[in-house]
């Protein structure tokens, strides 16, 4: 059964603050300015808002954001758990809110500070006091406890098993810093790259090397999200959410689900793409751009698959054709993603994947884009949206 | 360095970064380096002398880390260079179990003497600074 | 300590400035290419300049030297050390400190200049004097002096080739509180332990004695990795558990490179295996290059303890012939 929110809810707000290695400011601060960034892009008041959704990583209560923002009431609130698999979940808490009118008009936010404070680079072991230390105990004795570590585990298999190598690999990498170079907001902003520089750098955890993985980053996005009729009188056009969804497969852990009779697949994404289609009555040809989760660079090749760009084992092929480029079938991650851009959780995602809908992204393709999909984290529960105009 | 080249003074300028080096501190490091350096001081092989001063374990001796430090401006320099001083400062033991990650970059440049100094640390991932100081290496003028 | 026995005191040390710890003497052995071959490999050298006798052949140099952080090595007085070093000026002078209290060491600065490279067949010769001694400093340490020693070095035809300055702390260890602080116990971490809990701490008990076991229902006996309460096949809550033979085979695999985690050795790799039994186990590999590591090679695990306080289970390749 698909529940039937199509075009219930329009994203009408988009904010990020600045990206850096080091904001100087408290998460707090960054939530409250991106927060208040996408209020302002909306043309509202922060008293507009009823209704919050982000992630339970998130170290920013509500409640905090709310007072520090001066919102007052608050009639919705919810979070999503697993890491970057929230991304999407939010807008898909924020969509369920205001399509059952739970709240009005709802912003969704994430804000850390990815480098200067807690790094995900130094892996899991410090500050995890709840039962999930219990799971990363199977892996942390044996020095399995960074995020690039459990996703080389799962493209060396997958490698193996389809053939797709290396340069299937960098074009991602490539493709994406491309773009970024061109994005002043990018880390990468104004550099260069290219597969001799790839090649040197770094092994993290084989096979994966240092550009195959995103930048740890401080910084804060938010989108507002409201009902289309509250949409039709704001500033901005509105960019409605078609269908989203969110899934959990068979034998599901974070980050580790080794325990799948063939583990280098990811199922959770393949049965949220079925729903999301589902509910939009939209199919693989409709969507003109993406933004697809880039932590790490294999994982949009998995992606592509599970969202039917392609056959199993065929994103190889299909990203060496050119296809994420500007001028390609799926122009993707337009704003350097989280490769060149900035690492916040996935929510600079939804920002971008609504400027492609908009038609302001900063590498705007050139074709029509009528849709766009975005996506969450991978390797945990995940799931992704369609985007497209408003009618 | 494979292909064995060497740098010219005229390609240095102060602030360029020496590729950073990862050491692996292992037993066998530690023990063979003392051997290496003709360094038998107990410390050195006999982990119950080293814990007697107060350590966990064997730990690496001043030669070794004398040795290291040189192979990494030279590993960065090419071969043709010469060696003209090596000025450590003696940090936390290398014990291990711990990796020594180095790095470094040009401070002095002198066109003249083509004699460049470079500023080198050491520091272990478990007590930090191991050995900081500067190496003093002659260049020829071209590459 | 009065004032006047601090004056006596450091009257006694500073007759030391300027006393010779070794005339010039000649190393027992000249610089050859078998010692620069064993210290050139332990450090991981590759500098063609000190072992590529074709390379040096044709290089500016016209032949092979020795590396210069050897300088030192070559008058280096061997195994004796083992049981005591000579006595000399500076174990006298030493011996005066450590009477005074002052039995801490350290040392805290060395540094070696180069004026004339050597080559194999030419011979190092050391001569070694106190240079100096500092005022009495108050330092992290305690208090102590700082003495330097100068050591210069010619070669057989009586050039100057290098010198190279040391120096030592000699301080009081300051007392030590009862429970010292956590900074101050040297300890080298050891791997992030699984936390233990209702659901596994039966399984990492029974690691600590040696053992894998694998959970298995005991309403349908599906066998199941990780533990968890629950039997997601039958529902049933009971329990038991087999011991595994830890033969198994790699799905997948990681070599980990960065960030180096304290507390764990490298080169590290971590590794899906299959068990024989049929569930998965997330482990390391080790016992051959991790580039020998691959899909589908057949291993065999031991459970070894790691570290000083962590048993864990390792797989080496089943071609070694290791037993669990």
């Amino acid at each position: 059964m698909v529940a039937n929110v199509k075009d219930k809810a329009v994203i009408v707000g988009i904010g990020n603050t600045k990206f850096s290695k080091e904001s100087g400011v408290s998460e707090l601060s960054l939530a409250v300015q991106a927060v208040k960034a996408a209020i302002d892009d909306a043309g509202l008041k922060p008293s507009d808002i009823d209704g919050m959704a982000t992630f339970t990583m998130d170290t920013n209560d509500e409640i905090e954001v709310a007072r520090a923002l001066g919102v007052g009431e608050l009639t919705f609130y919810g979070r999503s758990h697993y890491g970057g698999g929230a991304a999407t979940s939010c807008l898909h808490q924020a969509t369920m809110a205001v399509a059952t009118g739970m709240a009005e008009t709802v912003v969704v936010y994430r804000a850390l500070n990815g480098r200067s404070g807690h790094r995900f680079s130094g892996g899991v072991a410090g500050d995890i006091t709840t039962a999930d230390a219990i799971h990363w105990g199977w892996y942390m004795p044996y020095g399995l406890l960074t995020p690039a570590s459990w996703v080389a585990m799962f493209t060396e298999r997958w490698m193996h098993n389809t053939g797709v190598t290396k340069d299937a690999l960098f074009e991602v990498a490539h493709s994406t810093r491309v773009y970024g170079a061109n994005n002043p907001a990018a880390f990468f902003y104004g550099r260069s790259f290219d597969r001799a520089e790839y090649d040197a750098a770094r092994t993290i955890a084989s096979p994966l090397q240092l550009f195959d993985c995103c930048q740890e980053s401080d910084g804060g996005s938010a989108v507002i999200v409201t009902t289309p009729e509250r949409a039709r009188d704001l500033k901005q056009p509105g960019v409605s959410v078609r269908g989203v969804a969110q899934c959990a497969a068979d034998n599901q852990e974070q980050m580790t689900s080794f325990y799948r009779e063939e583990f280098a697949g990811i199922p959770e994404m393949e049965r949220a793409a079925e729903n999301v289609y589902a509910m939009s009555g939209l199919t693989v040809d409709d969507i003109d751009a993406a933004v697809i989760y880039d932590a790490f660079s294999p994982i949009v090749l998995w992606q592509l698959e599970a969202w039917g760009f392609c056959g199993n084992g065929e994103s190889g092929d299909f990203v060496l054709d050119g296809a994420l480029r500007t001028d390609g079938r799926l122009p993707t991650n337009t704003h350097g993603g989280q490769l060149s851009e900035a690492y916040i959780h996935g929510v600079n995602g939804i920002v971008e994947a609504t400027r492609l809908v908009r038609g302001t992204s900063v590498n705007q393709p050139a074709k029509d884009v009528n849709h766009a999909l975005v996506t969450s984290g991978v390797g945990i529960p995940t799931g992704g949206a369609i985007l497209g105009k408003m009618n | 360095m494979s292909d064995h080249k060497t740098l010219g003074c005229a390609e240095i300028s102060v602030g360029d970064k020496l590729p950073s080096l990862d050491i692996d501190i292992t037993t066998g490091l530690v023990v063979c380096g003392a051997l290496a350096t003709r360094d038998f001081e107990p410390v050195h092989h006999d982990k119950t002398s080293a814990v007697a001063t107060g350590l966990p374990d064997v730990f690496m001796n001043i030669l070794t880390s004398q040795g290291l430090m040189t192979r990494f401006a030279t590993d960065w320099s090419g071969p043709e260079a010469v060696v003209k001083s090596l000025d450590l400062r003696l940090g936390a033991p290398n014990v291990p179990g711990m990796v020594m990650t180095m790095t470094g970059a040009v401070t002095a440049v002198d066109p003249g003497t083509g004699v460049v100094e470079v500023e080198v640390l050491g520091e272990n991932n478990i007590w930090g600074m191991h050995m900081q100081g500067s190496v003093e290496l002659a260049l020829p003028k071209e590459a | 300590m009065t004032a006047n026995e601090l004056n006596a005191f450091e009257d006694e040390i500073n007759a030391f400035v300027g006393r010779e710890v070794c005339p010039p003497t000649p190393a027992k052995d000249d610089v050859n290419t078998a010692m620069i071959r064993q210290w050139t490999e332990i450090i991981g050298d590759t500098n063609p300049a000190y072992t590529n006798e074709a390379w040096a052949a044709k290089s500016t140099r016209g032949k092979s030297i020795a590396p210069p952080a050897m300088m030192y090595v070559w008058g280096q007085e061997g195994f004796a050390v083992t049981t005591g070093r000579p006595a000399d000026a500076q174990a006298d002078l030493v011996s005066l400190f450590n009477k005074h209290g002052y039995t801490g060491v350290l040392g805290t600065n060395v540094k070696q200049e180069y004026f004339k490279e050597v080559s194999p067949n030419d011979n190092v010769v050391m001569e070694m004097v106190i240079d100096n001694i500092s005022e009495r400093k108050t330092t992290g340490r305690g208090p102590g002096y700082f003495f330097e020693t100068l050591s210069t070095f010619t070669n057989q035809h009586g050039e100057k080739i290098g010198t190279q300055r040391f120096k030592v702390l000699k301080f009081i260890p300051q007392e030590q509180p009862a429970a010292p602080a956590a900074e101050d116990t040297l300890q080298v971490p050891t791997r992030i332990a699984s936390p233990r809990g209702h659901d596994n701490k039966w399984w990492w008990d029974a690691c600590d004695a040696g053992k894998v076991l694998i959970q298995r229902c005991k309403s349908c006996q599906t066998l199941r990795h990780p533990p968890r309460p629950m039997c997601g096949e039958c529902q049933s809550m009971e329990w038991d558990s087999i011991e595994s033979t830890l033969d198994g085979e790699v799905l997948s695999h990681t070599e980990l490179h960065h960030p180096k985690i304290p507390g764990y050795q490298y080169p590290l790799v971590c590794a899906v295996i299959r068990l024989g039994e049929g569930t998965n186990i997330v482990s390391n590999v080790v016992g051959c290059d991790p580039s020998a590591v691959h899909i589908g090679m057949q291993v065999k695990g031991k459970v070894e303890q790691v570290d000083e306080k962590t048993m864990l289970p390792q797989f080496y390749p089943a071609s070694s012939g290791i037993r669990s």
